[in-house]
C-alpha cells in the first residue's frame, strides 16, 4: 500500500471533514437530480410499463396533457402493422374514505388511470398480476399502490367514495408510488359508471401496439410521414429520453442544479484544500526528512496528489453510502429517486476534480518542508 | 575505501542577517572527513555545528567556500542534481525521528528505497535486513506509536543505512534518548563506518560518545578550535591538516 493511502486510512479522522464535504457536495447535486428524475419517472410509470410499442402524441407536445382529435385513431389503423390503438386516459377525481370509528376522514384529489383489464391489452401495465386484473374486471372496483393506502385512509377490502359513488378497494400493486396525488386504477367500464370516461372528439395520448415490436422505430417514422404533422409517434425509449431532456430545459431545475453544483464545488474545494493543508503540515517534518534523504520535490508533490485522489475516492464512497440513506428515506415518504448513469459519472468526475484541485492548491505548503530546519 | 578522503570543504562561510546586523555563523571553515571513520563534531550551543553539517551535506548553500564530496563539487551542481546526490550517497539522522505515523518499520525503510529505484521485492529484503542489523527484527510490523524513542531512532537509522550511503550525517542523534539507547545508536553509527566504510559525521553534546569517535573536532564561534585523531587514517600524515 502506498504512503498516501496508508496515511489516509491511518489518520482517517483528520480527513473526515474533507470526505464529508465532498460527500455532501456530491449528495446535494445527485439527490436533486435523483429527485427530479424520480418524479419524472413516476409520472411516466404507467407509460413505461405499458405494453405499447409506440406512443402517439399531439405534434407539438412531448409530455402528456394536450390533446389530439379522436380521428387520428382510424388514421393510425391504416398502417398495416398497427394491431391496436387505445387512448391513454387519465382523469382527476375526488376521493373520500368511509372512516371507521377512531379513524380520521380523508379527502384528496386522485389521478384516475383507466385500463382495460384483459391480458395483453395495450392500456394494461405489464406488471399487473393475474388477481389484480381479475379484481379490476368487477364493476366499481379500484386498485391502488400499497404505499398510497395510508394517504387514502383505506385498506384492501374497504369501500371508498369517488365522485360521490361508492367503489371497492379490491387489491394493491407495488412500484406505483406517488409523492403528490395517489394513482387509482380502474377499468374503462367502472370509469363510465363514475362518469369519468366519455367518447368525446378529443383524446390525449394514444397507445399503439404493433405486429412486430422490433420494428417500432421504423414504423414510428412511417406513421409520422403518413400523419402529415397531425400527430407524432414516439418509441418508448425516445419518449423517455425526450422527457428527461425536457425536464432539464426547465430553467428552474437548471438554475437549482447549477446553484447546487457551484455551492458544492466551492464547499468541497475549500474544505478539502484546508484539510489537506493541515494534514501536510502535520507531517511536514517527515516530508522534510524524505527531502533530506534526496527525494525530490516532484515526488513529494506526487504523494500529495495521490493523497488528494484517494480523498476524492473516499468522498465518492461516502456519497454512495449517504445516497443509499437518502434514497431509503425518500422511498419511505413515497418519493421515487432515480439516478441515471450520466449523473453518477458526472458526480464521480466532479468529486475527483474537486479533490485534485484541492491537492494542487495544497502543494504550496510542501515548500515548508525545508530539510535544513531538521538540523537544530 | 576505508581511510580515503570522503569530504573536503574549504573556506566555508555563512552568516545570517538579523535586522541590519550580519551575524557570521561559519567563518572560513576548512573540514575533512574520511571513509570508515566516525568524525565527531562538538562545541557549545550556537557554535555553528548544525550549519556546518547543512553546508557539507547539500542542505544549505554556504555564502562562500567549496565542498568536494566523493570527488564532486557539491555546490556547483544544480538543485535537482544535489537532490540526486543526496539520494545516491547521503544518509541523515536527526534529533527527531521524523517517521510517518501511518507506516510500520518495514514500510518506513521501503518508502525511501522506492525512490532509489530499488525493486519491490529487493526493497523488502533490504528493509528487513537493515532493521535486523539495528536489532529490530522483532518490530518489523510496528508503527511509530508502538515503538520506544530508542527504537524509533533505530528505525530512522535503518532507513538511512538501507541505501548504503557513503556519507552519513547525524545531528544530535542521541539527545532525545536515555543513555542506554544512546549507546546502542552510537554503536550502530560506528558499525556503519567500520563495516560499510561510510564517512560518519556526528554532531553531539554528549561526551560519553567520544569513546566511539575516530576523530574529535571542537568548534566554537563558527571556527574549528581543535581537531584530534584517535585513529589516524593511512592517508593522513602525522602533521594532520588543521583548521
Ligand atoms: N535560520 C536562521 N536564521 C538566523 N540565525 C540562525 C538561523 N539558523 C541558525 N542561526 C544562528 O546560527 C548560529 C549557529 O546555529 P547552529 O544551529 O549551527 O548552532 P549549533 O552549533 O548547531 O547549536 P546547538 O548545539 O544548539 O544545536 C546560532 O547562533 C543560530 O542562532
Ligand atoms: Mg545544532
Amino acid at each position: 500500500m502506498s504512503l498516501a493511502l496508508s496515511t489516509l486510512i491511518y489518520e482517517w479522522r483528520r480527513y473526515m471533514a474533507a470526505v464529508i464535504a465532498l460527500a455532501v457536495a456530491g449528495l446535494l447535486v445527485l439527490s436533486l437530480v435523483g429527485m427530479f428524475m424520480g418524479i419524472g419517472k413516476n409520472f411516466t410509470a404507467t407509460i413505461d410499463r405499458s405494453p405499447a410499442d409506440l406512443m402517439v402524441l399531439p405534434p407539438d407536445s412531448q409530455g402528456f396533457g394536450s390533446s389530439q382529435p379522436r380521428r387520428n385513431i382510424p388514421t393510425l389503423y391504416q398502417h398495416p402493422e398497427v394491431v391496436e390503438v387505445m387512448p391513454y386516459t387519465q382523469r382527476w377525481a375526488m376521493w373520500a374514505n368511509f372512516p371507521s370509528p377512531g379513524q380520521s376522514a380523508k379527502r384528496d384529489g386522485v389521478q384516475v388511470i383507466i385500463v382495460d383489464p384483459i391480458a395483453g391489452a395495450v392500456t394494461l401495465p405489464n406488471d399487473f398480476p393475474e388477481d389484480v386484473i381479475l379484481a379490476l374486471q368487477e364493476p366499481y372496483s379500484v386498485v391502488v399502490d400499497a404505499t398510497s393506502l395510508a394517504k387514502l385512509g383505506v385498506k384492501v377490502g374497504d369501500k371508498a367514495q369517488m365522485n360521490g359513488r361508492t367503489v371497492n378497494v379490491r387489491a394493491t400493486i407495488t412500484n406505483y408510488p406517488s409523492l403528490f396525488n395517489s394513482m387509482v386504477f380502474m377499468s374503462r367500464q367502472t370509469a363510465k359508471l363514475l362518469n369519468l370516461y366519455d367518447e368525446g372528439p378529443r383524446v390525449g395520448s394514444l397507445l399503439v401496439k404493433l405486429r412486430d415490436p422490433a420494428r417500432a422505430a421504423i414504423v414510428a417514422k412511417e406513421l409520422n410521414d403518413m400523419g402529415n404533422k397531425q400527430f407524432r409517434a414516439w418509441t418508448r425509449e425516445d419518449l423517455a429520453r425526450e422527457n428527461q431532456a425536457e425536464m432539464f430545459k426547465e430553467s428552474f431545475i437548471v438554475i437549482m442544479l447549477g446553484f447546487m453544483l457551484i455551492v458544492g464545488v466551492f464547499i468541497g474545494v475549500v474544505i478539502t484544500w484546508q484539510t489537506l493543508q493541515g494534514a501536510i503540515l502535520a507531517n511536514i517534518k517527515e516530508f522534510a526528512s524524505l527531502r533530506a534523504l534526496g527525494v525530490s520535490m516532484g515526488n513529494l508533490n506526487l504523494i500529495i496528489m495521490e493523497l488528494s485522489f484517494w480523498v476524492g475516492v473516499a468522498g465518492l464512497l461516502m456519497t454512495g453510502i449517504l445516497l443509499v440513506g437518502v434514497t431509503a428515506l425518500a422511498n419511505a415518504v413515497g418519493l421515487t429517486m432515480f439516478y441515471p448513469l450520466w449523473s453518477i459519472i458526472t458526480i464521480a468526475i466532479m468529486l475527483l476534480t474537486i479533490a485534485v484541485i484541492s491537492g494542487l492548491l495544497s502543494l504550496g505548503v510542501l515548500k515548508k518542508s525545508q530539510p535544513a530546519d531538521l538540523l537544530r | 575505501m576505508t581511510g580515503k578522503l570522503a569530504i573536503e570543504a574549504k573556506g566555508l562561510t555563512k552568516s545570517y542577517k538579523i535586522g541590519k546586523i550580519k551575524q557570521p555563523v561559519l567563518k572560513e571553515v576548512n573540514f575533512t572527513a574520511y571513509h570508515g571513520q566516525v568524525t565527531m563534531v562538538m562545541g557549545p550551543s550556537g557554535s555553528g555545528k548544525s550549519t556546518l553539517i547543512a553546508a557539507l551535506s547539500g542542505l544549505m548553500k554556504p555564502d562562500e567556500g567549496e565542498v568536494i564530496a566523493l570527488g564532486e563539487s557539491l555546490w556547483k551542481k544544480k538543485k535537482a542534481k544535489i537532490d540526486q546526490f543526496r539520494l545516491d550517497h547521503c544518509g541523515f539522522i536527526f534529533q527527531g525521528f521524523n517517521l510517518f505515523p501511518a507506516l510500520n518499520a518495514t514500510q518506513q525503510v521501503e518508502q525511501v528505497l522506492k525512490y532509489c529505484k530499488v525493486k519491490k521485492g529487493e526493497a523488502k529484503k533490504r528493509a528487513v535486513q537493515a532493521l535486523t542489523e539495528v536489532g529490530l527484527d522483532k518490530r518489523l510490523k510496528q508503527t511509530p506509536s508502538a515503538l520506544s524513542g530508542g527504537e524509533k531512532q533505530r528505525v530512522a537509522i535503518a532507513r538511512a543505512l538501507s541505501k548504503n550511503p557513503q556519507l552519513l550525517f547525524a545531528d544530535e542523534p542521541t539527545s532525545a534518548l536515555d543513555s542506554v539507547s544512546g549507546q546502542v545508536v552510537i554503536k550502530l553509527l560506528h558499525r556503519a563506518a567500520k563495516e560499510h566504510g561510510a564517512a560518519v559525521i556526528v554532531v553531539t553534546h554528549d561526551p560519553r560518545l567520544e569513546a566511539y569517535a575516530d576523530r574529535v573536532i571542537h568548534m566554537e564561534d563558527g571556527q574549528i578550535l581543535s581537531d584530534t585523531f584517535v585513529n589516524r587514517p593511512e592517508d593522513v600524515p602525522p602533521s594532520a591538516p588543521h583548521a
